[in-house]
């Protein structure tokens, strides 16, 4: 096969990669023709017809140019007479069902809804009362076609009802042409395959089954439905009439995908929606719920805005001076190791690096970590055994693999946008084995899903390698050219036989043998592991076993393999970068390393302390044993209130004193003593670093509504008024011209370098590229290290009064199970009996039988089902729930960032009762 | 849920566990709980989406696409009424007026007791025969209109 084809359009010879069609080979040459139902990125469909073209040396008559695979010599007019008459007899039939009055108007852009019409269109038929107005990809068409205006202004008005009981979205199906791209991106790019095309032929529209709700579906509520939408037909309920003035690419503060957003900001300064960025490489134009529907916090009158200082035991309000000289004077007081910072992973590199150096340089300590870092080990053990401590491959290189390892992980919701190749590859069939408690999405995808015992995960793992050992299915030229302690694995493997490892995990021996068999000869394979349900004594020895297993089947350093840790918030992996750590310093120096972190405290004009700070997990006890007496907040967090941080909130009392930077009045800025009203992102410059080591920018989309500062600019202003010298910072790209200069990885990466697609680091000079794959040239000069095996000591119950484990899931889609729909005060919600799984020998020691009703007491509250007693693993109780009830909750929730806060599913210590049949019936 | 559901439940999954059909496909799964109940109740699509390991919508996708498939429980008896070229030239129109009087009916669909489903049929394939209909699967030829609500009447008191 050539690498290039040559074709003609219109005169020109252009170039084309082999496998696109002539439609996108036209686009891409910048000749463009009428499409409606081709949309990049999805496969061509043919139905508008609008792409009709001519082909000398292609098929007869006017084919569908998105149809016809561009083949070398071909020649191809896009534009004659013939075409724009078939065109616009298309176009005739399509408006034929379409309310059209004002597409074929020469007026369309001038009147206004109430506006008295000469050509007798009513209100609720003008493109002016439309959602999609001037932003219609059908009234774009029309205006291109130059439709005469002598078609009859009648339509076939289908009067269907609308469809507007649903989370977020809104239908009028008496909109649709019936182009199917929001089918084909639910079904070929989402996976979900949450709406339909009924029935046939001209009665052909959008919808699901007998029409019921989305919240049943299998919908995700990524959104991705509306933005393909030519027409009014499917659009946002939030905004849904408002005219954006302005559009600004962004990135998302949710997770660490980095997914890029296209803000649209209407001229009351306010987002008014998000559509993800087509042209982005870190998501290809998806979103999920969160990036999608859930950004209106910045527009929330409810934000902070002006400075609060404590007096006499009320906040008051104060200027940002007087706010700041309280701070610098009260912080004064505790630069004796006293002070810990606590950062929000929303915070920008240059937030979390002018963070990190105020709490070194100025305040002494080391103790700063971000409020989400509570598994620090995800990338600890990557750092250790392979060189950096990061995901090694990009997200969309997921696509492409044929085999996946998920380890505790619900990613199709926490890192929605990564699931989105994943489950692309598993539909062309990559095979998956999911290693969870939990039943998430991703285990209804699994060729093989193990649940083992909570506590056991490292020895299950184990028991894969010492399969793939024992069975020679590792990659030896791969180990042997590129590891260290080969035999030192090898010999530690020895506690792993699978007779012990079956007894520790309650998984046969013939899964685990399957599990290893599968994963060892599928390749390229990649790894994703969040540990969200795996105890943190474990998380090391899990991920140490992780990559054994990558680098032992040789799946390291090749496109569409690797590692991908997990984490939660946008910029969780910066943080990192940039030394927002208690025990690295930026570049990855650690604090102990004096000889190292002499350019950092040449650079800061400050020493740095040489003890470890305390950790995020470790502050709630450190206040509490007075070692913490004033404590610094940026950003809000769930785990400050989740119970993850142990009584946190409570312990806030025994401060001296609590700084907080925030968006908003919380349960941590009612306790403060000063608070310090917060830019969101929307407003700020700065750059984030996703989860696959994507340094992207944040434009502000915003102007700032009141006195809201960034971050960096208020810990940059304390500093100064502390006496520091090297805070003077006027813009956020100075400091990250101090974090190129100080972080190797960085070095060559510049705001002006950035682009549109971000970098990857490591980027080590102005004229080295980026790196998307890690490690595809070997691992430097060095080897990879192979990590020994430790068996974990048999995991105790969590405590006496909490037994058991309860495992809690979530799906999109649960056909099977008996689902109501309500539609109260015209909204829906799912009614259902909850399904509480048990083991059938837990269920004889309570004497509890199928169909029971049984409650769940949790350290974090109860829960009420039905009893099954299909459990497989001893002392687990699992439940699962469905996405649509968790939406719903997420609408319906008053709080200012609800999605900041949505549910996750952590493995909660329980003991499960038996509810009497009285007590069941209140 | 009511016992009835359960039911339909369970007749859903014995039809399409039956083996009838040699292959397990959506269209098969559909097509043999079809043949088993004359229609397609709701759970039918949740189970064979269940089965399939796809989605409700997918399987709706696919059971609207052809119009042969029904949602809803067909009348005891099955009454079609060719109104094909020659049996219309020969008085189709009237046979099926008079029916549908007789019946209670303004269209194609069933009774209201759901004794009778009347269906039009575009050729019997009896064309020597016109007006022909045809009751529960056995033909009637040379209609007129009283003799066609005769037979009716006649099945009906079965």
């Amino acid at each position: 096969m050539p690498d290039e084809i040559s074709l003609t359009i219109d005169g020109v010879t252009v170039a084309a990669e082999p496998g696109t069609n002539v439609l996108q080979a036209s686009l891409n040459a910048g000749k463009y023709v009428p499409y409606l139902c081709y949309y990049p990125g999805m496969k061509a469909f043919g139905a508008c017809r609008m792409c009709v073209v001519e082909i000398e040396g292609g098929p007869p008559g006017t084919p569908a140019s998105c149809t016809v695979p561009a083949a070398n010599g071909m020649v191809v007019t896009t534009n004659s007479s013939k075409l724009a008459s078939v065109r616009r007899g298309i176009m005739e039939l399509l408006l034929a069902e379409h309310p059209h009055g004002c597409l074929t108007c020469h007026r369309i852009e001038l009147c206004g809804p109430a506006d008295i019409c000469l050509r007798h269109v009513s209100v609720n038929d003008r493109c002016v009362t439309c959602p999609k107005n001037e932003r219609c990809e059908l009234k774009d068409t029309v205006r291109y076609l130059e439709m005469e205006m002598d078609t009859p202004l009648t339509y076939n008005n289908r009067h269907l009802p609308l469809a507007v009981s649903d989370p977020f979205w809104e239908m009028d199906m008496n909109l649709c042409i019936v182009c199917a791209r929001c089918v084909r991106v639910c079904d070929e790019v989402r996976g979900d395959y949450a709406i339909t095309l009924q029935q046939r032929s001209g009665r052909s529209l959008i919808g699901t089954s007998q029409g019921t709700s989305l919240l049943e579906s299998g919908c995700e509520f990524c959104g991705a439905c509306i933005d393909v939408c030519p027409t009014g037909a499917l659009v946002e309920r939030n905004y849904k009439w408002d005219k954006a003035v302005s559009t600004v690419t962004t990135t998302c503060p949710h997770c660490p995908v980095g997914c890029q957003l296209n803000l649209e900001v209407d001229k009351r300064g306010r987002v008014i929606r998000s559509i993800g960025d087509i042209h982005a490489e870190a998501n290809q134009g998806q979103t999920c719920y969160k990036g999608k529907f859930g950004l209106d916090f910045v527009n929330s009158k409810e934000r902070l805005k002006r400075p609060l200082i404590r007096r006499d035991g009320q906040l008051m309000g104060v200027t940002w001076d007087d706010a700041l000289d309280h701070a610098a004077e009260r912080l004064a007081e505790y630069q004796d190791g006293t002070y810990a910072l606590i950062a929000s992973p929303r915070g920008t590199n240059e937030d979390n690096y002018v963070a990190q150096k105020f709490a070194r340089a100025v305040m002494r300590t080391n103790s700063v970590d971000v409020s989400s870092n509570l598994r620090p080990e995800l990338v600890s053990p990557l750092r250790d055994l392979l060189g950096y401590g990061a995901a090694t491959n990009p997200i969309w290189d997921l696509e492409n693999a044929k085999g996946f390892l998920v380890v505790s992980s619900n990613m199709t919701e926490e890192q929605t946008v990564a699931a989105v190749p994943l489950k692309k590859a598993l539909s062309n069939g990559a095979t998956l084995i999911v290693i969870d408690q939990r039943e998430t999405e991703l285990t209804r995808h699994a060729d093989i899903w193990l649940r083992p015992r909570p506590g056991s995960e490292s020895a299950l793992l184990g028991g894969m390698l010492r399969t793939i050992m024992d069975e020679s299915l590792d990659d030896h030229d791969f180990l042997a050219d590129n590891c260290d302690g080969l035999d030192a694995l090898k010999y530690s493997l020895w506690r792993f036989d699978l007779i012990q490892v079956e007894a520790s995990t309650g998984v046969s021996q013939d899964d685990i043998r399957s599990a290893a068999r599968l994963f060892a000869q599928t390749g390229p394979a990649a790894i994703l592991y969040g540990l969200e349900t795996v105890a943190a004594a474990q998380r090391e020895a899990c991920v140490t076993a992780l990559v054994n297993l990558a680098l032992t089947t040789g799946n390291v350093g090749k496109p569409s393999a690797g590692l991908y840790p997990l984490a939660v918030g946008a910029n969780a992996q910066g943080s990192i970068d940039v030394g927002c750590t208690p025990d690295l310093l930026p570049g990855y120096v650690e604090v102990a390393d004096s000889a190292a972190s002499k350019s950092l405290e040449r650079a800061w004009d400050a020493p740095i302390p040489a003890r470890p700070g305390y950790r995020i997990s470790e502050i709630t006890n450190a206040i509490n044993n007075g070692d913490i007496k004033a404590l610094h907040i940026i950003g809000d967090s769930p785990n400050f209130t989740n119970g993850e941080l142990g009584s946190f909130v409570e312990a806030l009392e025994r401060l001296e004193f609590l700084l907080v930077q925030d968006t908003f009045a919380s349960q941590i800025t009612n306790a403060a003593d000063v608070v310090l009203p917060s830019a969101t992102f929307a407003e700020k410059e700065g750059t984030y670093t996703s989860m696959e080591r994507r340094v992207q920018l944040l434009r502000p989309a915003l102007a700032p509504r009141a006195e809201e500062r960034s971050d960096w600019l208020a810990i940059s202003q304390i500093a100064t008024r502390m006496g520091a010298q090297r805070f003077g910072y006027g813009a956020p790209s100075e400091i990250f011209d101090e974090i190129s200069d100080l972080v190797g990885l960085y070095g060559g990466i510049t705001y002006g370098r950035i682009g549109p697609r971000g970098l990857q680091w490591p980027c080590l000079a102005a004229d080295m590229l980026d790196t998307p794959v890690l490690f595809e040239a070997g691992f430097d000069a060095r080897k990879a290290k192979l990590g020994q095996m430790i068996p974990a000591a048999n995991p105790e119950p969590a405590n006496a009064d909490y037994p058991m484990h309860f495992a809690r899931g979530r799906l999109l889609h649960m056909p099977e199970a008996d689902v109501e729909i309500e539609t109260n005060n015209g909204r829906n919600r799912i009614r259902r009996d909850d399904v509480i799984e048990i083991h059938p020998e837990d269920a004889a020691v309570l004497g509890i039988a199928e169909g029971e009703s049984v409650e769940v007491a949790s350290t974090r509250g109860r829960m009420r089902g039905v009893a099954r007693l299909t459990g497989r693993q001893k002392s687990l109780i699992s439940s699962t729930a469905l996405f649509g009830q968790m939406i719903t909750s997420l609408e319906h929730d008053t709080s200012p960032d609800p999605m900041l806060k949505a549910p996750t599913l952590p493995l909660l210590p329980a003991r499960l009762s038996k509810v009497s049949e009285t007590a069941a019936a209140d | 849920m009511s016992s009835d559901a359960k039911g339909i439940k369970d007749r859903v999954r014995e039809a399409i566990s039956s083996g009838k059909r040699p292959t397990k496909t959506v269209l098969s799964s559909l097509l043999s709980v079809h043949d088993e109940l004359g229609y397609l109740p709701d759970e039918a699509i949740e189970e064979v989406a269940a089965l399939s390991n796809t989605t409700i919508n997918e399987v709706w996708g696919v059971a609207t696409f052809y119009t042969n498939f029904r949602f809803t429980p067909p009348g005891r008896h099955l009454v079609e009424v060719c109104w094909g070229p020659t049996c219309h030239l020969a008085g189709a129109g009237k046979i099926i007026d008079s029916i549908q009087k007789q019946l209670g009916l303004s269209s194609e669909g069933e009774t209201e007791d759901n004794q009778v489903s009347l269906k039009y049929n575009t050729c019997l394939g009896a064309c020597a025969q016109p007006p022909v209909a045809s009751i529960d699967h056995r033909l009637i030829g040379r209609l007129t209109a009283n003799s066609a609500m005769r037979a009716v009447s006649e099945v009906l008191s079965k």
